[in-house]
């Protein structure tokens, strides 16, 4: 009966909390939830357009008369946003 | 997007136009980011857009084999007035970003400045964070950019 009962305690509680502790970590459907962006994956989903809200953003939203005025200088041309700026980098 | 749309489709009795449901929405393919997530980015793009005058858009997908004549042709597409708009463009499978500015906006936002704010977006990117890395990388650029005194309040 000693044995039986040494045997409980010293190997199956330690056991039922390992398998707690288990079940705890690795239930199924977590880590489905984050989907986390790792660098080297690839990336299939379909391109995306982010823009910002239109109310008060970008030059045309103010409807500021005087901040038109520089449009007159550059806008001659339809090319006028030709010379780019910018810059590019990879990770 | 529409092709997996259907192919996942909760459809009840109506015959055309049905909304997606909200196992669709859950399951559509272009959920890439949280509703946090989207919410960070449409802060940071009308934020810096509205601050600086300038128009901000962010493209997240493939570029092509020259990354930069494709980001240069999305730039033309974006709509607004060109000139004085910047698009981010990030390629994730890539790992590349373009930033193309017009050149009225180009002024305010000079090279340098773009390869520092690509600089610090390229370091969050690299750790997994593509969120973070944009959200700051705008903020970044609408600091550089500054606030014209024609968009100020009191005159």
């Amino acid at each position: 009966m000693t044995v039986v009962e040494t045997l409980l305690v010293y190997v199956g509680i330690p056991l039922a909390i390992v398998l707690v502790m288990a079940l705890l970590t690795m239930r199924p459907g977590k880590g489905q939830k984050k989907l986390r962006y790792k660098p080297g994956q690839s990336w299939d989903h379909e391109p995306v357009w982010y823009e910002p809200h239109p109310g008060g953003a970008g030059a045309h939203g103010g409807g500021h008369g005087g901040g038109h005025g520089a449009h007159a200088l550059t806008a001659g041309a339809p090319a006028s946003a030709r010379p780019y700026g910018g810059a590019r980098g990879t990770w | 997007m529409t092709r997996a749309l259907e192919a996942t489709s909760h459809d009840t009795a109506t015959s055309a136009g049905t909304m997606p449901t909200r196992t669709d929405e859950a399951q559509a393919p272009d959920t890439i980011f949280s509703y946090q997530e989207l919410l960070r980015l449409d802060d940071a793009l009308t934020l810096s857009s509205r601050e600086t005058g300038l128009r901000f858009t962010l493209y997240l997908g493939d570029l092509g084999t020259r990354t930069r004549v494709r980001a240069e042709e999305l730039f033309e597409q974006s709509g607004g007035h060109l000139p004085e708009s910047v698009l981010l463009a990030i390629s994730p499978g890539q790992r590349v970003i373009e930033v193309v500015v017009g050149a009225a906006a180009s002024r305010r936002l000079p090279d340098r400045a773009c390869a520092l704010a690509v600089l610090s977006m390229t370091n969050a990117f690299a750790s997994g964070d593509l969120v973070g890395g944009i959200v700051n990388g705008l903020r970044q650029l609408s600091d550089q950019a500054g606030h014209p005194r024609s968009l100020r309040p009191t005159h």
